[in-house]
C-alpha cells in the first residue's frame, strides 16, 4: 500500500502561502523544471542521489574470472538497448526502474610503488566510488591499509554547490549500513563514503540509532538552540588546539571542525518535525534489516531530511557468513575458494535485498503521487567484477530511478572495456550538476553512458 | 639523514617499511618470509627495525636516538567513558560513541590515525548533552558534583567549578582566556537558571578537542634541545591513559603541578603507585587482549555439525581463559610475562575442559578452575583462542598460524604476496588432500616458495589442533604429521615449540615492541631502535615482570621525548 507523506518542501510551500511556485533556492538546471516550478515528471522536490553497495561483485563466468568452459554469465542481459530482458540475477531486482551498463572497468593508472595498488578490491572500489585510484601515499597492501584520494561520489554531490545551493537540508547526507560484518575493524573496510583521504563517513548500522537520528526531536526546542550556540565555544577551543598541531593532525582537526559546523547547522534545523515509521525492532536477518533501514531512510527522504545517501548492504570484502543460505564460510573466503554456487546464491540474495530496498522507495509517494523512485538517481555497484580472481573487468553498474525525469530506465548499455567513470558522469549530469568531465589519474572522461540520460 | 628517514616514515603513514627485505627470490634464514592470503590479518607488518630481535640486550646503555614525532590521539571509547565517570560520577546513562579501530593491532594507533566522522561528532554532542542532563537535572547529584549552589549566572560558584572541572577534563589548568570563554557561555546560556548555564558549559567542555584529544606538544628537552620533552602535565596524561585508561587523578595532577613529573625519580614514584592500583590490572588486560587479537573471537562461529564441542558460548570462554592466564602470570604470580607462551597452567570452565579433554569436576559454565594442561599442550599458542582465530571455518590454516607466530610473537615482518599471485590454495584433483599436502602448492610455485618456507614450517606444528582447537591425530583418515621447524630447528609439534619459545629472546623483545607501540599510539621508527634495545634490556633486568617493566617504560627517555610533527 502506498504511503503519502508531508514533505518539508511541501510544508515550506504551505508556510509561504500555499502557492505552487514557491521553490526555495533549489539549484537545478532550468531545463529540468517546467514553467510551474515542478520537475518534468511532476515532482516538486529535487532529485535524490544515492549509492547502493554490495560486496564481492558478481559470480564469475566463462571468460570472466573463469576458464571458457566455466559457468554461464548470469549477470549480463543478452540484449542491449531499451527494453532488454533482465538476466537471471537481475530478475531478482524486480520490476523497478533501472538501467544497466556492462563491460565497464576502472581505467586509472597503477603506480608501481608501493606494490599491490592494482588489487581488485582496492582499485575497483576506489574507482567505482571516487573515479580515482587509492592514494599511493601510505598504501600498504599487506596490512590492507588504504584510503581514498578524494571524496566518494555521494559526498562530491552533497557538497557540490549546484546540488543543494543554499537549501541544505538537515542532513547533508546520510550513510546507512546493514551487515555488521567487516573484513577489518580499521580504516577503509568500515565504510563506503569518503570526505577525502583518511576521512570516512561511517554508516549507521543500528535501526534504533537511525530512527533516533532522523525522527527524535526534543520537545524543548529552545534548549536545542542553546546546544547549537554552545558549539561556537567548542570551535573556539578547537581553533586554539589547531594552532599547536603539525600539518597532518591539523587536517584531522579541520575535518572535526567541519563536522561541528554541520552539527551546529543540524541542531538549528532540528525544529522541523518529521513523521517516521514506528520505532524498529532489531533483527539479525539481512533482508528484514534491509527493509527496516530502507523504510527509515525512505521516510527521512520523504520528509526532506536529506537528498543524498549511501546504503552499504555489505561492507567491502565482506566476511558476512550467509549461514541462512547454507554457506558455512564467510563470503570473502567463499569467493577465494572458487566456490561458484554459494557465491551465486549470495549474489542472488543481495539482489533480492536491492529489490526489498527499492520496494520501500516505490511506496513512498508525495501528495502529487510522485514516488521516491521517480526522484531517485542511484548508482548500485560493487567493488569488482567477480570474486574468484577479483577481476576488475565487467564492473557491475546499475543506475536506478528516474531522477525526476533525467534518467531513462530500461536500457542496457554494453561497452566492453569502457570507462567506469562514465557511470559517474551520467549520474552527475542526471542530477543537474555541470560535468564537462569526470575521473582522475587515467580515468578521465567527458562521456556519459549513451541512451541512459533523457 | 635521520630526520629525512623519519619524515619518510611519517609520509608512509603508519607503515614503516624500511625493515622489509625482499624475499620473493627464495628462502632465507630469518625474517624474510612472505605469505598470507588476502584474508589474513597482517597485523604487525612494518616495523622500523626488523633486526632488533637479533641485537644483544645484555646491559646495553641507551645511546643516541631520535624519538618519534608527536601524535594526536583521540580518546578511545573506553577512555572517553572512563573519563566521563571520573568527571561526573558513576551511574551515567550509556552513550554510544564512534567505535575504535585497531590498525597494527592497537586501538591507540587507531586513535592517532583516524579522523573523527560527522556521525562521531554528533554522537559526542548527544553524549555530552545526555550525561550532563543526567547529573544536572538531579538537584542532589549536581550539588554533590559542584560543591555549591549557584545563585546567579556565572557567579563565584560557577567560576570556581569551571576552574576545577576544566583542570580535570583538560588535564591541565585552564588558561585565563579559556576560563573566561566557558564562564561567558555559562552566563549567556543560563536559561532558565544558572544551573542550566553551568550544565551547558560542562557539556561544551566535554566536546572540546582539549578533552576529546590528548594534545601533547612538549617543550625543548633540557638534555637535548634538538628534541622535545613532554611537560609534567603531559606526562601525567600519558601515564594515566597508558596505565589506567583514563584521565589523571588529583594526586597525579598535583604531582605535575609540583614539578615532580619532570624527573625520573618523581615519575617512578607515581608510576609505582599507579601500577599497584587495580585499574592498571584492568588496563593491562586490555593491552593483552589487543596484542593477542582476542577481538577476533567476537564473530567466530563453527558449524555445530562438524564441531559439536564448539558451542555458541565457546568464543567467550576462550577469551576468558586467555585473560585469566595473562592475569595469573602478570599480576597474581608476577612471573615471567613471556611464559604465557609456554605455561602448563590454564583455567577452564566445563566446555573448555571438554574441548581439551581435561577432567575438571569443579568447573561450571561460568566457573573457571585452574588446571594443568595435557602433555600435548603448553602456552597460549596451543589453546582455543589462538587456534580458532587463526584457522578457517572448516579447516586449519598453518599459514595463518605461522604468520601470527612470526608477526605477533616474534615481531618479524611477513611481506605481502606478489600482487599477481592468487593466494588461495587451488582445489586439487583426485583424492582429498590433507592441509599439509595442499600446502605443497606453495613449495611448487617459485613466487610463493620463499616466503611460505618462512611461514608454513612453524605453522604446521599446530596441525594436531583442528579448526575448533580440538586435539586430533588424524586428518582424512591419515595420521597427522605435525612436524616442522622454527628457523632451522626441527620440531615435532606445537608442544616442542612452546619449549623453544620459552628460551627465545625474541619473545620478550617483541613483547616490548608491542607495548611500546601501544603506549606511543604509533609504530616504532628505525631511529628508535636503540630505545627498544634498551627497553628490552630493562625488561630482562626486572626478570620479565610486566608490572615492573611498565614503570621502566614510563620513566624511559623514549617515552618522555618526541620531535615536532612536520609542518609545525
Amino acid at each position: 500500500m502506498a504511503r503519502k507523506f508531508l514533505s518539508r518542501r511541501t510544508m515550506l510551500r504551505g508556510a509561504i502561502g500555499g502557492g505552487a511556485t514557491a521553490l526555495v533556492g533549489l539549484p537545478v538546471l532550468d531545463a529540468m523544471l517546467t514553467s510551474s516550478g515542478a520537475y518534468a515528471d511532476g515532482s516538486v522536490d529535487g532529485p535524490i542521489a544515492g549509492i547502493f553497495f554490495w560486496a564481492n561483485g558478481t559470480p564469475w563466468h566463462a571468460g570472466h574470472g573463469a576458464a571458457l568452459a566455466g559457468p554461464a554469465d548470469l549477470w549480463t542481459p543478452a540484449a542491449t538497448g531499451p527494453g532488454f530482458a533482465p538476466s537471471d540475477l537481475l530478475s531478482y531486482v524486480g520490476e523497478h526502474p533501472y538501467s544497466i551498463a556492462t563491460g565497464l572497468m576502472p581505467m586509472t593508472e597503477i603506480p608501481a610503488e608501493p606494490a599491490g595498488q592494482g588489487d581488485g578490491h582496492m582499485r575497483g572500489f576506489m574507482v567505482a566510488l571516487t573515479s580515482d585510484r587509492p592514494r599511493p601515499e601510505g598504501f600498504n597492501h599487506g596490512s590492507h591499509t588504504l584510503t581514498a584520494l578524494r571524496p566518494s561520489l555521494d559526498q562530491y554531490i552533497a557538497k557540490h554547490e549546484e546540488f543543494y545551493g543554499s537549501a541544505v537540508p538537515r542532513f547533508r547526507s546520510l550513510q546507512v549500513g546493514v551487515s555488521d560484518a567487516r573484513f577489518h575493524d580499521y580504516g577503509h573496510w568500515n565504510a563506503i563514503s569518503y570526505n577525502g583521504p583518511d576521512s570516512l563517513n561511517l554508516p549507521v548500522g543500528d535501526p534504533g540509532q537511525l530512527f533516533n537520528l532522523l525522527f527524535s526531536v526534543p520537545d524543548d526546542v529552545d534548549s536545542v538552540a542553546r546546544r547549537a550556540r554552545l558549539l561556537d565555544a567548542v570551535k573556539d577551543d578547537a581553533a586554539d588546539v589547531r594552532a599547536k598541531l603539525g600539518a597532518s593532525d591539523r587536517v584531522r582537526l579541520d575535518e572535526h571542525l567541519a563536522h561541528l559546523d554541520e552539527i551546529q547547522r543540524r541542531l538549528e534545523l532540528t525544529s522541523t518535525p518529521c513523521m517516521g515509521p514506528a520505532a524498529p525492532a532489531p533483527t539479525n536477518d539481512l533482508h528484514q534489516k534491509t527493509a527496516i533501514m530502507a523504510d527509515l531512510l525512505a521516510y527521512g527522504l520523504g520528509c526532506g531530511l536529506t537528498r543524498v545517501f549511501s546504503f552499504m548492504l555489505t561492507s567491502p570484502a565482506t566476511t558476512h557468513v550467509f549461514s541462512n543460505l547454507g554457506v558455512a564460510n564467510d563470503m570473502h573466503s567463499v569467493c577465494h575458494s572458487g566456490s561458484w554456487q554459494p557465491v551465486y546464491d549470495i549474489t542472488r540474495y543481495q539482489m533480492q535485498a536491492l529489490k526489498i530496498f527499492l520496494d520501500r522507495f516505490a511506496t513512498q509517494l508525495d501528495p502529487n503521487g510522485v514516488s521516491l523512485l521517480d526522484r531517485l538517481c542511484m548508482l548500485a555497484t560493487s567493488e569488482y567484477g567477480e570474486g574468484w580472481q577479483h577481476s576488475n573487468s565487467e564492473h557491475p553498474v546499475l543506475l536506478v530511478g528516474r531522477a525526476c525525469g533525467a534518467l531513462v530506465p530500461g536500457v542496457h548499455v554494453r561497452e566492453p572495456g569502457g570507462n567506469l567513470a562514465k557511470a559517474h558522469v551520467t549520474m552527475l549530469r542526471a542530477l543537474g550538476i555541470d560535468t564537462p568531465s569526470y575521473g582522475f589519474n587515467g580515468s578521465e572522461t567527458t562521456e556519459d553512458l549513451v541512451g541512459i540520460l533523457a | 639523514m635521520a630526520r629525512e628517514r623519519r619524515d619518510r616514515v611519517r609520509q608512509l603513514g603508519l607503515v614503516g617499511l624500511m625493515g622489509l627485505v625482499g624475499c620473493y627470490g627464495g628462502s632465507s634464514a630469518r625474517g624474510e618470509g612472505e605469505g598470507g592470503s588476502a584474508g589474513d590479518d597482517a597485523g604487525t607488518v612494518g616495523s622500523a627495525d626488523d633486526d632488533a630481535g637479533e641485537d644483544s640486550t645484555d646491559g646495553t646503555d641507551l645511546g643516541p636516538f631520535v624519538p618519534g614525532a608527536l601524535v594526536l590521539p583521540r580518546l578511545t571509547a573506553a577512555q572517553y567513558r572512563h573519563a566521563l565517570v571520573d568527571l561526573l560520577g558513576p551511574d551515567l546513562p550509556p552513550t554510544p560513541v564512534e567505535g575504535d579501530t585497531n590498525p597494527y593491532l592497537f586501538y591507540s594507533i587507531g586513535a592517532t590515525s583516524t579522523t573523527l566522522s560527522e556521525l562521531g561528532t554528533q554522537l559526542y554532542e548527544e553524549s555530552a548533552d545526555l550525561v550532563t542532563h543526567a547529573v544536572f537535572d538531579d538537584p542532589v547529584r549536581r550539588v554533590e558534583l559542584v560543591g555549591c549552589e549557584p545563585v546567579a549566572p556565572g557567579d563565584g560558584c560557577v567560576a570556581g567549578f569551571l576552574t576545577q572541572f576544566g583542570r580535570r577534563a583538560f588535564r591541565r589548568p585552564l588558561t585565563e582566556a579559556e576560563h573566561a570563554r566557558w564562564l561567558a557561555i555559562a552566563a549567556e546560556l543560563a536559561q532558565p537558571d544558572a544551573w542550566e548555564g553551568l550544565r551547558l558549559a560542562v557539556s561544551g567542555m566535554l566536546q572540546s578537542p582539549w578533552f576529546l584529544y590528548r594534545v601533547e606538544v612538549g617543550q625543548p628537552d633540557p638534555d637535548d634541545p634538538t628534541r622535545l620533552r613532554y611537560t609534567g602535565y603531559e606526562m601525567a596524561s600519558r601515564m594515566s591513559f597508558l596505565l589506567w585508561d583514563t584521565i589523571p587523578d588529583d594526586a597525579l595532577l598535583a604531582a605535575a603541578e609540583r614539578g615532580d613529573l619532570d624527573d625520573e625519580q618523581g615519575l617512578r614514584a607515581e608510576a609505582e603507585r599507579m601500577v599497584a592500583d587495580v585499574r592498571a590490572r584492568e588496563t593491562i588486560r586490555g593491552f593483552f587482549a589487543q596484542y593477542l587479537d582476542l577481538g577476533k573471537l567476537d564473530d567466530l562461529t563453527r558449524d555445530p555439525a562438524t564441531y559439536p564441542l564448539f558451542t555458541a558460548t565457546m568464543p567467550d570462554s576462550m577469551r576468558t581463559e586467555t585473560e585469566l592466564i595473562v592475569d595469573d602470570v602478570v599480576f597474581r604470580e608476577r612471573g615471567d610475562a613471556r611464559s604465557i607462551f609456554s605455561t602448563q597452567r590454564t583455567f577452564v570452565n566445563d566446555e573448555l575442559a571438554a574441548l581439551y579433554g581435561i577432567d575438571a569436576p569443579d568447573a561450571g559454565p561460568v566457573t573457571f578452575v585452574p588446571v594443568d594442561l595435557p602433555d600435548t599442550r603448553a602456552g597460549l599458542l596451543t589453546l582455543g583462542a589462538f587456534l580458532t582465530v587463526n584457522a578457517k571455518e572448516t579447516q586449519t590454516s598453518p599459514t595463518k598460524r605461522g604468520k601470527y607466530l612470526r608477526e605477533r610473537v616474534l615481531c618479524q615482518t611477513v611481506p605481502d604476496p606478489p600482487p599477481d599471485v592468487n593466494t588461495d590454495l587451488q582445489p586439487t584433483e583426485g583424492d582429498p588432500k590433507t592441509v599439509r599436502e595442499q600446502l605443497e602448492q606453495h613449495r611448487e610455485n617459485p613466487a610463493c616458495a620463499g616466503c611460505h618456507a618462512f611461514i608454513d614450517p612453524p605453522g604446521l606444528l599446530f596441525e594436531n589442533f583442528d579448526s575448533a582447537g580440538v586435539y586430533r591425530t588424524e586428518e582424512l583418515g591419515m595420521p597427522i604429521d605435525a612436524s616442522g621447524d622454527l628457523d632451522g630447528t626441527p620440531l615435532q609439534n606445537a608442544r616442542e615449540l612452546a619449549d623453544v619459545l620459552a628460551d627465545d629472546d625474541r619473545v620478550g623483545q617483541c613483547m616490548v615492541r608491542q607495548l611500546f607501540r601501544h603506549a606511543q599510539g604509533r609504530l616504532d621508527t628505525q631511529d628508535e631502535a636503540p630505545v627498544l634495545t634498551d627497553l628490552a634490556a630493562r625488561f630482562a633486568e626486572v626478570d620479565y615482570r610486566f608490572d615492573d617493566f611498565l614503570v621502566e617504560l614510563v620513566v624511559h627517555p623514549g617515552f618522555r621525548t618526541a620531535v615536532a610533527q612536520e609542518g609545525e
